[in-house]
């Protein structure tokens, strides 16, 4: 019944001055109901909290919930479950919501549960440190004897204050650190999944958590050909990039991370990514990040063939220049489908330069006159193919509509970008038929302030 | 929009430090380094340095310092390279970089550049142009650019940089504005221009500017203030500047004000935080708005400041 996006209709805090005035101000109310709670109320918030993450270790996303939201959220349970349920959902509890792994706090206890989460951290932080640093200085068997059974109580407070801790304050280095410190230690594979767990829980509610996603590497890194194959974790991983990109628009962090897969893929990986990310760019033409991460591929997949020792490169030739190929020709029609997209446009610009770059290499290295000539070909259509396309979307159909003067626009100046890249462009007669007049009057049609780009390549002869 | 209301957002800026007790800033609380960073150098551009207890200021920096040489962003919290040049860059707003053990916070920077020249943000590994640059701009503060090996650090960055003539944060990363900014700046710092093709990069950066004036990190995304310190250096530094209209982006920064208390915000009509009012008054000191300090491109500090390390001594 409950997607992953089940929180997406509460309003999420990005702490980083995303936030309106007006919520501003709602934040300014809600201190004053906060502040009337002393700190043993808080404490006490606090291990509410601990033990629902403790009789729930599935918990998968979590929410922050204004409180007239919470009465909204209560009154549908009541509604739609039925006596047989289970019975983790209190309906008298107006500060935690937990159902079906779902976890809600209530915005009215944020600042109180926060303040004590942190103090609670700090200060068995502060006494494991003091005690792990007493017992480096004792003998081994003294440490079995006296040290062990703290250590191990301490470790297990550490990582249950740092775990509430960072579900309210997800880019608290230290706490994160702590972690990492505890989990080298025992090198349990069960603890380091939980650590996958747990960032991917920081994750739902702050999709953008640089914090989380560099947890998740530093783990991966760690497992990645002990416990588990590189081949699952890198599907996983891609997996949670796409559902969380989902929700949280082009995410330059999410998005990172996969790229940062890359590297550990093979060339086989690389192809399976490409086809599978296909359907998705097609349905978010806007989403820069995700575009490049389909650049990225492609990169790996064209240096992969070039690593290989002789033999059987000219296979791998014809599988490149078909990725290339493909992905030209999607992109077209995505350019003809939604109007004035500039991620779009500048995947374009990558993709001439990648075609031109592998034909020409290609054709370097060929020494049949036959090839030759087919590259020349291939060539020479590319380049007939980009003057009908500039040329039916530098007409602008519509005054009216933004998006026909930004494709215009997008066009030329893609136009303008081939001929400072690409030499072939230069030497092939371009004042072609252009039904809207050159390139030169389109530009200052559509972006006056970007004239000077026409100047300094220096075009005064078209 | 009217003119830049110096005022207010001074008191702002004392008045962040005192409201201690709001989600906000409990949330904050770890990086109170950079916070500190943030308002005191825009205090110093407004030339209101000293409405601020320096020996105040400067013992809690101190008092965040760890053994191995490094800052945290706050009392009793891990160290991390993002703290330490914030903390240095502090201490010369105040003239104060004698108070450090300069061979200490060299060692644990030194200490973080790897094999292939990359830099680690800290001990747990996770490698970043962003650190690249710290650790090169730290280190020429400190005038001990020679305890890392700059060549291959340059080349490290030189292995993120993308076909459209940007750079991300590892090689392969998309390119961000944010990144460019570290990217240019630490081959600026190390005398490494040339490797940039400038007309390839500033085109990539003037088309950040979107109709409202404002700059974006990245395509399709909205403007937003902040940028206006990471495109707008980039542009300087490679010398293209002029390819953007900066008329439109000063008045675009003026309408991110909160004109009645103070403060900026990263597009008109959001909530203030510091760091949007710390990148708003350094782009307008870089688009020469009359009364404001000038303030370096590469090393993110008032000119004078950097004049007095460089050329004083």
């Amino acid at each position: 019944m409950y997607r992953s996006s089940f929180f997406s209709f509460v309003f999420f805090f990005d702490f980083r001055g995303k936030q309106t005035k007006r919520q501003n101000s709602e934040l300014e109310i809600e201190k004053m109901n906060e502040n009337s709670l002393d700190e043993e109320g808080a404490m006490d918030l606090l291990n509410q909290l601990e033990a629902i993450l403790e009789s729930d270790p599935l918990i998968d996303e979590v929410g922050f919930i204004h409180p007239s939201q919470f009465v909204m959220l209560s009154k549908e349970c009541c509604e739609s479950s039925d006596s047989s349920e289970d019975g983790a959902f209190r309906p008298r509890d107006t500060k935690f919501w937990n159902r079906d792994h779902k976890l809600g706090i209530s915005t009215e206890v944020l600042l109180p549960l926060c303040k004590a989460a942190k103090s609670a951290f700090m200060d068995v932080m502060k006494q494991y440190k003091t005690h792990s640093s007493l017992s480096d200085n004792k003998h081994e068997d003294e440490n079995i004897m006296f040290g062990s059974l703290s250590c191990l109580s301490f470790e297990s407070e550490v990582m249950k204050h740092s775990r509430a801790l960072l579900l309210l304050s997800c880019d608290f280095g230290t706490a994160w650190n702590s972690r990492k410190l505890v989990v080298s230690k025992k090198q349990q594979m069960s603890m380091f999944m939980d650590e996958l767990l747990l960032s991917a829980l920081v994750l739902s509610y702050s999709p953008k958590s640089e914090q989380a996603w560099s947890h998740r590497r530093w783990i991966i890194k760690m497992i990645a050909g002990k416990y588990s194959t590189l081949q699952d974790i890198i599907a996983n991983e891609s997996e949670l990039v796409e559902k969380i990109a989902e929700r949280s628009k082009m995410n330059y962090r999410a998005w990172n991370h996969r790229c940062w897969l890359v590297s550990y893929m093979t060339r086989g990986q690389m192809l399976h990514e490409i086809k599978k990310s296909r359907d998705w760019a097609g349905l978010h033409v806007a989403d820069n990040s995700c575009f490049h991460y389909r650049r990225r591929l492609m990169l790996g997949i064209l240096e992969n063939s070039f690593c290989k020792q002789e033999g059987d490169n000219s296979s791998y030739d014809v599988e490149n220049y078909q990725v290339v190929k493909e992905e030209l020709d999607l992109n077209e029609v995505l350019i003809k489908r939604y109007i004035g997209r500039e991620a779009l446009w500048l995947h374009r610009r990558y993709l001439s330069l990648c075609l031109i770059r592998h034909l020409t290499t290609m054709h370097g290295t060929c020494c049949h006159s036959e090839q030759k000539t087919s590259m020349d070909n291939e060539i020479n259509k590319f380049l007939d193919n980009e003057s009908c396309l500039l040329n039916s979307c530098s007409t602008i159909q519509d005054m009216e509509f933004e998006d026909f003067k930004a494709q215009a626009m997008y066009s030329a100046i893609y136009f303008l970008w081939l001929i400072k890249q690409i030499p072939q462009f230069r030497e092939i007669e371009l004042q072609v038929k252009l039904k809207a007049g050159n390139l030169k009057s389109i530009l200052h049609k559509t972006c006056p302030e970007r004239s000077f780009l026409w100047d300094f390549l220096d075009l005064n002869g078209f | 929009m009217g003119e830049l209301a110096v005022d207010k957002h001074v008191q702002y800026i004392l008045s962040v430090e005192k409201r201690k007790d709001s989600f906000e800033s409990v949330v904050m609380d770890h990086l109170r380094m950079n916070g500190a960073y943030w308002g005191l150098t825009t205090l110093d551009l407004l030339g209101k340095l000293d409405t601020v207890d320096a020996d105040e200021v400067i013992s809690w920096i101190m008092k965040c310092q760890h053994e191995s040489g490094g800052f945290s962003g706050n009392i009793g919290h891990d160290p991390h390279i993002l703290y330490t040049v914030s903390a240095v860059q502090v201490l010369a707003l105040f003239n104060k970089l004698d108070v450090l053990d300069i061979d200490k916070v060299a060692t644990y920077i030194t200490g973080l550049q790897n094999e292939d020249g990359s830099f680690s943000g800290d001990i747990w590994g996770e490698v970043d142009t962003r650190f690249s640059y710290i650790a090169i701009c730290c280190l020429s503060i400190l005038r001990c650019l020679d305890r890392i090996n700059v060549e291959k650090a340059v080349n490290y960055i030189l292995s993120c940089k993308n076909l459209d003539g940007g750079f991300g944060c590892t090689p392969g990363g998309e390119s961000h504005a944010g990144q460019i900014f570290c990217c240019v700046g630490a081959l600026a710092i190390t005398g490494s221009l040339h490797h940039v093709d400038k007309d390839l990069l500033g085109w990539w950066l003037c088309e950040r500017q979107v109709k409202s004036g404002g700059l974006n990190g990245r395509p399709e995304k909205l403007p937003d203030v902040c940028y206006s310190w990471w495109v707008l250096t980039s542009l300087i530094m490679i010398d293209r500047v002029h390819w953007i209209d900066k008329e439109k982006l000063v008045k675009f920064i003026l309408n991110c004000q909160d004109v009645e208390n103070g403060g900026i915000s990263d597009r008109p009509d959001d909530a203030v935080d510091v760091f949007h009012t710390y990148f708003g008054v350094a782009g307008l000191s870089l688009l020469e708005y009359p009364g404001l300090k000038a303030i370096d491109p590469a090393y993110a500090l008032p000119v004078d400041v950097i004049n007095r390390i460089f050329f004083s001594r």
